[in-house]
C-alpha cells in the first residue's frame, strides 16, 4: 500500500459523473449532478426525502438510464454498459428496500455476491460459499449462515444487504441506507464496519440520514436538494452550511 | 445441501425401474415409456420454470420439433433413428434461442401469455410444410421393440435428472434460482438474466426433443395436432408443480404419481376420470402449494398442521 502510495502522488478516480440527469415525464429527480469520487475515498450524500439520492444510485449502478450526462468509471463512459456488466466492473450496491433472494439460505444469498461479481466472480461453489462466510463473520451473521432469507429481522438485512454487496469485491461500493431503521448501537457497529473496510482501495458512496454516521465516515459531503447539488464539501463545512440546515428544517424565520 | 441417502435411494429406484421390462408385462412396459417419457417432460420444464421461475407453456413447441425432425429425418431421408434425434434437438434448439431471445424479455405472466401462442402458430406452419406431410402427418418405419424404447426413456429421464442435479449445485444454478427470486437485484450482482434465461431454455428444448423424438419412433405417428399440443405442455406445468418445482426430484415423482393415478382412475372409472384427476390437482395445490418434495422434506415432523399452514400462507 505505501510503496503503491508513493508512485501515485494523485489517487485515482474511480467513479465520475458529469451533469447527471434524470427526468421521470418532466418531473427532474437529478438535475445535472457533477461529482467525483477517488480511490479510498467515502462520498456521504445527504438530502431530504425525494432529493433524488436514490435515483442518482440506480444511475451509477445501471438499474436506471440518464437522460443526460455521463457515468464515467475508471476513465470509461458506461453508459451503455448493463447493469450486469457494471458488477463485473466492480460496482456494487445495496438496496434501501432490501431484496434478498427469499428462496435462499443466507450464505447462498452472499455466494450469489462471490459467485458474480467483478470479473465474473468466483467460477468455484466451494470458494464462493468459503467468500461468502468470511463476508457473513465480517458482518455479525455469521451464526446465521443456513438460516432461510427470509427469516431475517430488518437490521439482520441490512447486514445481509452489505454482506453480498462485500463479497463482490467491488472497486465502488454503493450504500444506500444502510443504517435506516437501525438502533443508535447498531448504527454505531455498521459505522465501524464501513470504517474496517475503508482504505482497501476501493471508492464508496454512502447514502444516509443518521448524521452523525455521514460525519464519522465521509471524506466529503454532497447535498441534493430538488435534485440538484447544493453542497460538496469536507463534512464539517457542509453540516455548517445554512443552505444545507435550511433544505432540512427549512428557513429561519427571522 | 441434498442428503447422501436421497441420491443412493434415487440410484436403487433407477436400477430397479431399469429392470422392469424384464419381469413386466406389456401394458406395464407401455405405461412405462408414457410415465417416463412425461417425467422426462417436467424435469426439463423444471430448468427454465423451476429454477428460474419462468412459466412457459411454449415447451411443448420443442416436444412438435422433436417429433417432426426425428419424423422427417427418417421417412424423407431414410437416416436412422439416431441421427433423427439429432435432427430434431438441433431444430428444438434452433427454435428455442429465437423463440427465447425475444419472449424472454417478457417479465411474469405477460412470458406465460406470448408463450400461450407458440402451440398454434407451430401447428400452422407444419399443416402447410409439405416435408412434413402437410396436415396428415408422417408415418414412421415400424420397430415392435418396446424393450428398447423404455429403457432409451429411462436413460433419458435420467440423463435430464442428473442435468438438473448438476444444476442444483452449480453455480449456473445459482444464477438462475436469483433471476427467480429478484431479477433486478440478479442483475446488479453480475448475473447475466438473458444469457441464463435463453440457455435454460435451450437446455431444457433439447430434453424435451430427445422425448419427443423417442415418442415418435414408438408410435409410429406424426402430425400437427398431436406434435404441437398444448395440453401436454400444461401437463408438464402440473407435474412439475405438484412434485415440487426448483427441486431434483420432485417433478420426477409428481410426474410418476399423477401418472399413476391417472391411469387407476381410467382403468376404474373411464368417464369421470378426467373430472376426478382434475380434483386431486386442485386439492394438491391447496395444501401442498410448494410441492410433494416440500412435504417429504418435512419428515417425521410432518402432521396436519402443515397443509392447514400451507392454506393460511397462501390464502388470497
Amino acid at each position: 500500500m505505501t510503496a503503491a502510495a508513493a508512485t501515485t502522488p494523485a489517487p485515482r478516480t474511480v467513479i465520475e459523473a458529469r451533469a447527471l440527469t434524470k427526468r421521470f415525464q418532466g418531473l427532474v429527480s437529478v438535475d445535472a449532478v457533477s461529482f467525483a469520487i477517488a480511490e479510498n475515498e467515502t462520498l456521504g450524500v445527504i438530502g431530504p426525502n425525494g432529493a433524488g439520492k436514490t435515483t442518482l444510485v440506480n444511475m451509477i449502478s445501471g438499474t436506471l438510464t440518464p437522460t443526460e450526462g455521463e457515468v464515467i468509471f475508471e476513465g470509461r463512459n458506461i453508459n451503455d454498459v448493463p447493469a450486469f456488466r457494471r458488477a463485473h466492473l466492480g460496482i456494487a450496491r445495496t438496496f434501501q428496500v432490501m431484496k434478498p433472494f427469499h428462496g435462499m439460505t443466507v450464505l447462498e444469498n452472499v455466494a450469489v455476491g462471490a459467485l458474480f461479481g467483478r470479473d465474473g466472480g468466483e467460477k468455484s461453489m466451494a470458494k464462493a460459499r468459503e467468500t461468502a462466510r468470511e463476508w457473513l463473520e465480517f458482518t455479525g451473521l455469521g451464526r446465521k449462515i443456513d438460516l432461510g432469507a427470509d427469516s431475517l429481522g430488518g437490521p439482520d438485512r441490512k447486514r445481509l444487504e452489505f454482506a453480498k454487496a462485500l463479497a463482490m469485491k467491488p472497486r465502488l461500493l454503493l450504500l444506500d441506507e444502510v443504517m435506516a431503521g437501525l438502533n443508535p448501537v447498531e448504527v454505531d457497529e455498521v459505522v465501524e464496519l464501513i470504517k474496517t473496510i475503508r482504505g482497501q482501495g476501493m471508492a464508496m458512496l454512502v447514502i444516509e440520514h443518521v448524521v452523525k454516521a455521514i460525519r464519522s465516515l465521509s471524506d466529503r459531503v454532497m447535498v441534493l436538494h430538488h435534485g440538484q447539488k447544493i453542497a460538496d464539501d469536507d463534512p464539517a463545512t457542509v453540516l455548517e452550511d445554512p443552505r444545507v440546515i435550511e433544505a432540512y428544517l427549512g428557513k429561519r424565520r427571522t | 445441501m441434498m442428503k447422501r441417502w436421497t441420491l443412493i435411494v434415487a440410484v436403487i429406484v433407477a436400477v430397479a425401474l431399469a429392470f422392469v421390462p424384464l419381469v413386466g408385462s406389456d401394458t406395464m412396459i407401455q405405461f412405462g415409456i408414457n410415465a417416463l417419457l412425461l417425467a422426462t417432460l417436467a424435469q426439463s420444464w423444471n430448468i427454465l420454470g423451476g429454477f428460474g421461475g419462468y412459466v412457459s407453456f411454449g415447451n411443448s413447441v420443442f416436444y412438435g420439433l422433436g417429433t417432426y425432425g426425428t419424423a422427417i429425418a427418417m421417412t424423407n431421408y431414410n437416416l436412422p433413428f439416431g441421427v433423427g434425434l439429432v435432427v430434431g434437438v438441433i431444430l428444438a434448439m434452433i427454435g428455442a434461442a429465437l423463440v427465447g431471445l425475444p419472449i424472454l424479455r417478457l417479465r411474469g405472466p405477460y412470458f406465460a401469455i406470448a408463450t400461450l401462442g407458440l402451440n398454434g402458430a407451430m401447428m400452422a406452419i407444419f399443416s402447410n410444410l409439405p416435408i412434413a406431410g402437410s396436415n396428415i402427418g408422417l408415418v414412421l418405419p415400424l420397430t415392435r421393440n418396446d424393450t428398447m424404447f423404455y429403457e432409451l426413456a429411462l436413460g433419458l429421464l435420467a440423463a435430464c435428472t442428473l442435468t438438473v442435479l448438476w444444476i442444483s449445485r452449480s453455480r449456473y444454478g445459482m444464477g438462475l434460482i436469483a433471476i427467480r427470486e429478484d431479477e433486478d437485484a440478479a442483475g446488479t450482482m453480475g448475473v447475466n438474466a438473458t444469457l441464463y434465461k435463453v440457455s435454460a431454455l435451450i437446455l431444457a428444448s433439447i430434453f424435451t426433443a430427445v422425448a419427443g423424438g423417442i415418442h415418435a419412433y414408438w408410435s409410429t405417428f406424426v402430425d400437427p395436432a398431436s406434435a404441437f399440443d398444448s395440453t401436454l405442455n400444461v401437463r408438464m406445468v402440473i407435474m412439475c408443480v405438484f412434485g415440487g418445482p426448483g427441486t431434483v426430484f420432485g417433478p420426477v415423482i409428481g410426474s410418476f404419481v399423477l401418472s399413476t393415478v391417472y391411469e387407476v382412475l381410467a382403468a376404474q372409472i373411464s368417464t369421470a376420470a378426467a373430472l376426478l384427476f382434475g380434483f386431486v390437482i386442485v386439492l394438491a395445490v391447496v395444501f401442498m402449494p410448494r410441492g410433494l418434495a416440500d412435504v417429504v422434506k418435512g419428515g417425521k415432523g410432518l402432521s396436519w398442521r402443515y397443509f392447514i399452514r400451507n392454506i393460511r400462507e397462501n390464502r388470497l
